[in-house]
């Protein structure tokens, strides 16, 4: 209803920065351009539209990246790494190469995120302006590697490809000598992601677990779940704070296999239909819920399930924080969960 | 990461955010950028941002009560244009909404995508394996230490030659060539490495200050390497693409139009553009075309021949035409009188990959080009395209510019990889092995590749007093249609602040932009 759209304007507008609402509101507008009624997706128009920057050898505020593309999926990987101390020569522009020669460290355990971008499984890439800026800010505060990676988009490519090329990647982060660090000479990964990326975080790390290989914790940012059934959340935040429902469930139907509900084991993870964990060697897990995101009853039904799996599991529940609050580091919610990831990490 | 600055308030506040923020802003210069959302890809002043806020809180308003049909138009039929600027791109869309009431049709310009006998080249004919699949040899873990390994001493022996330690240089080739009998050399860092191998080589033994390092070809020869180029990869064809498109646009209504091509090469732009012009509603123009080329040493007029070739194909589709050849050996050895615009005329100057040659020293003088942007405004063009490598090569250290060069060359290996043709491959490869050649063995004004990235010449032409003409989601769109009919997956086109970029995966390697010249204020003194 139109009358009722303004009004959620204003309620937004209160609860976060101007920056922040300029932002989020810029992309759920062209967002709306995209989705068409008939479950098709504006491709081009998102592609036109998505602010994307190159990477940078030359280090920034410390942190700088290099791309690599992996040979068997042909997607992707944009690595983020802090700048080694200057050399008498200078080299700032070799040191990408240079230090691909070594492990991380030999003696001490540098972390390795393995970060899956979020947006609905449909929009934004590894080299997208918002995700690259998080990434460089993870760098820095971890003082370890972000691998920021590309995967098939619905719905284009539809479940399980997201999930097969966030598999690969983690495999692929897992043979690269260069990412290793520590005595034992491993690769020390965490698996993290927001909205969709969460997502795909969760079922990596459980394929991984049921698989024998190794993560060492999880790191989910408001990820995407959700079911047949309607919480309350979803019924009384619906188009208060930049998300309608209808919009979740396009990208729902967009993601899962044609014909399929949203009980389907990909969405509903402690569902009639999803399989148990309780037993595997599941990875700890940081879970972020916004307290304005409408889909956090489905986000506090998953870090239950994963308690009564027998789980390690940590919440952090910011009440007043909306989707998107840590895009822009203008907020105190943003500071709490660099904290809280910094901890965890090393821990 | 520090404390967030005080001027942006906690969440809570939200309202308060919005005033303190505003009192902050009014301290700041008119023209300085938001830098918080300048990290998320966008540039607003600080100063516009509670308008600009008023504005998307407009446009969601707007866009909930129009019709379905007139929000389909809007998603269908607008085209956005440079997305960074965000303010504009939010008043761009209210307009269209607010037009679209009466649900007018688009303005009726003709579109290549109109035409239907689109020029296939064999490239088209299914050459190349379009896998959904990356179908590339794996690489094992020993070969991507070589590979590892083999960069790393090419680096080493470059900053050798750039101190003048020649001794340590030639020790560190014949460690390169060892390298290079270990690596597959038949794609990836093995094939590129041995071209800058190659290169360092010659310059270790014959010094830049002897001259001729690079063999001159024969025009023909250039030639040959230049249409195996255009048909390996998709690089040629995206500038042509483009440029025609934004020359469509910039001709729009006009009776007389005059094309000048800074590099007539075999004319591989204009058929298409000429087709375009003869669908035109309304009509075809008058087109002239001035193409500017080398002169020939071997007795054939080339020029000639490429304008009577354009002139049939031009006869057949009912256009006027008239060529004229103008034969310089430097860009700036062209006069303006030499290409004898009318003032009736509507002009477009097209420079694919020429611009970054007048950056270099001219025997004695300075670089020429701020003479050269100088007579092209001049000519009051309706528009300059201006395609150009996208990467720096031009860097006053030697390091640097070997560095660049080697991850620039390596993509567009890369790239080449997935063209399986012979010998457009393998001659491609040779073309570009002449460019990575000049940038490393060559100096002075025999160093003419002196590529400089899209940001740089922003700054140059608007200095020159030339402003931006964005090319919008019609072009993109068209652009990316373009590359699914010719090129496999992992080319990528980006749209950059009104211009746009043809790269490998996320890499740009070609930057398209257009320009249209600024009108110097008249010096003619009225009714004397």
């Amino acid at each position: 209803m139109a009358g009722s759209n303004e009004i959620n304007a204003n309620e937004a507008k209160k609860v976060v920065p101007l920056h922040t609402w300029i932002l989020i509101s810029n992309f759920k507008l062209a967002y709306n351009m995209l989705r068409r009624p008939d479950g098709t997706f504006n491709r081009e128009l998102a592609e036109f539209l998505d602010r994307k920057v190159s990477a940078n050898a030359v280090p920034v505020d410390g942190v700088f990246s290099f791309d690599v593309v992996n040979r068997s999926t042909g997607l992707l990987n944009r690595i983020y790494r802090t700048a080694p101390p200057e050399n008498d020569s200078g080299e700032g522009n070799v040191a990408g190469v240079l230090e691909l020669e070594k492990p991380l460290s030999c003696s001490e355990i540098v972390p390795v995120i393995l970060f899956f971008h979020g947006g609905s499984f449909s929009h934004s890439s590894a080299n997208s302006a918002i995700y690259d800026s998080f990434c460089r800010r993870l760098t820095g505060l971890i003082q370890g590697v972000v691998v920021s990676v590309d995967y098939r988009r619905s719905p284009e490519h539809r479940y399980p490809c997201a999930y097969e090329d966030g598999w690969e990647a983690l495999k692929w982060v897992h043979s690269r000598t260069w990412l290793s660090s520590g005595k034992e000479r491993k690769v020390h990964v965490y698996l993290a992601g927001d909205s969709s990326g969460g997502n795909i975080a969760h079922h990596v790390a459980h394929r991984a677990a049921t698989s024998n290989v190794e993560v060492l914790g999880n790191i989910l940012l408001h990820p995407l779940f959700g079911g047949e059934q309607r919480m309350e959340s979803e019924m009384k935040l619906d188009g208060k704070y930049f998300v309608k429902l209808q919009d979740r469930d396009w990208y729902w139907r967009a993601f899962l296999p044609e014909g399929e509900d949203r009980d389907h084991p990909a969405c509903n993870i402690f569902g009639p239909r999803g399989s148990s964990l309780t037993g595997l060697s599941f990875p700890k897990s940081l879970v972020v819920v916004a307290g304005l995101d409408l889909v956090q009853d489905w986000q506090l039904g998953y870090v239950e399930g994963l308690r009564k799996s027998g789980q390690d599991v940590t919440l952090l529940f910011l009440e007043k924080a909306t989707i998107g609050f840590y895009f822009l580091p203008n907020n105190e919610h943003f500071y709490t969960l660099m904290d809280k990831i910094k901890n965890f990490v090393r821990s | 990461m520090g404390p967030y600055d005080s001027s942006i308030s906690a969440a809570a506040g939200g309202s308060t955010s919005s005033s303190s923020s505003a009192c902050s802003s009014s301290t700041k210069p008119p023209d300085q950028m938001d830098h918080l959302l300048a990290g998320a890809g966008y540039k607003v002043r600080s100063n516009d941002l509670n308008q600009v806020a008023k504005r998307l809180e407009h446009l969601e308003t707007v866009m909930v009560k129009s019709s379905p049909v007139d929000f389909s138009e809007l998603v269908n039929d607008a085209v956005h244009y440079n997305p960074t600027d965000l303010a504009s791109w939010v008043d761009s869309l209210l307009t269209e909404l607010n037009t679209n009431v009466s649900g007018q049709p688009g303005p009726g310009t003709a579109d290549l995508s109109d035409l239907r006998d689109f020029p296939a080249g064999p490239y088209g004919n299914g050459n190349v394996t379009q896998t959904g699949e990356f179908s590339q040899q794996a690489v094992t873990p020993l070969e991507e230490d070589v590979s590892i390994r083999l960069v790393h001493v090419l680096m080493t022996c470059a900053e050798a030659v750039q101190r003048g330690d020649i001794s340590l240089a030639s020790l560190l080739i014949d460690d390169l060539q060892a390298l290079l009998g270990r690596v597959n050399s038949g794609c990836g860092i093995g094939k590129v490495g041995s071209f800058f191998v190659d290169a360092l080589s010659r310059r270790v033994v014959n010094s830049p200050q002897n001259g001729a390092v690079q063999v001159d070809l024969s025009a023909y020869e250039n030639e040959i390497l230049y249409h195996h180029y255009y048909e390996a990869c998709p690089y040629l064809k995206f500038a042509h693409f483009t440029a025609n498109q934004a020359i469509l646009e910039a001709f729009d209504g006009q009776d007389c139009v005059h094309v000048i091509d800074f590099n007539l090469m075999q004319g591989l732009q204009w058929p298409a553009l000429i087709q375009a012009l003869a669908l035109r509603p309304g009509g075809p123009p008058l087109l002239r075309l001035t193409g500017i080329g080398p002169p020939s040493l071997d007795g054939r007029d080339s020029l000639r021949e490429i304008g009577l070739k354009l002139a049939e194909l031009a006869r057949s589709v009912n256009v006027r035409f008239a060529f004229r050849g103008v034969a310089a050996s430097r860009l700036d050895d062209v006069k303006p009188w030499m290409l004898q615009v009318s003032p009736k005329e509507a002009v477009a100057v097209n420079s694919i990959m020429q611009l970054h040659k007048l950056l270099g020293p001219n025997s004695s003088r300075g670089p020429p080009i701020d003479l050269v942007l100088d007579w092209i405004r001049d000519l009051n063009p309706r528009i300059l395209m201006v395609v150009e490598q996208e990467s720096n090569h031009n860097q006053p250290e030697f390091l640097d510019r070997f560095t660049e060069s080697l991850y620039y060359y390596s993509t567009m290996f890369d790239s080449l990889d997935a063209c399986t043709a012979q010998p457009e491959k393998t001659l491609a490869e040779l073309y570009i092995q002449r460019e990575i050649c000049n940038v490393v063995c060559c100096e002075g004004s025999a160093r003419v590749e002196r590529h400089e990235p899209l940001v740089r010449w922003r700054e140059r032409l608007s200095r020159a007093e030339f402003a931006p003409l964005h090319l919008g989601s019609n072009a993109f769109k068209q652009a990316r249609m373009l590359l699914t009919l010719f090129s496999a997956e992992g080319y990528s086109v980006e749209e950059n602040e009104g211009c746009l970029t043809l790269g490998w995966h996320s890499r740009p390697l070609i930057a398209a932009s257009a320009w249209q010249a600024i009108p110097k204020p008249s010096a003619a003194t009225p009714g004397l």
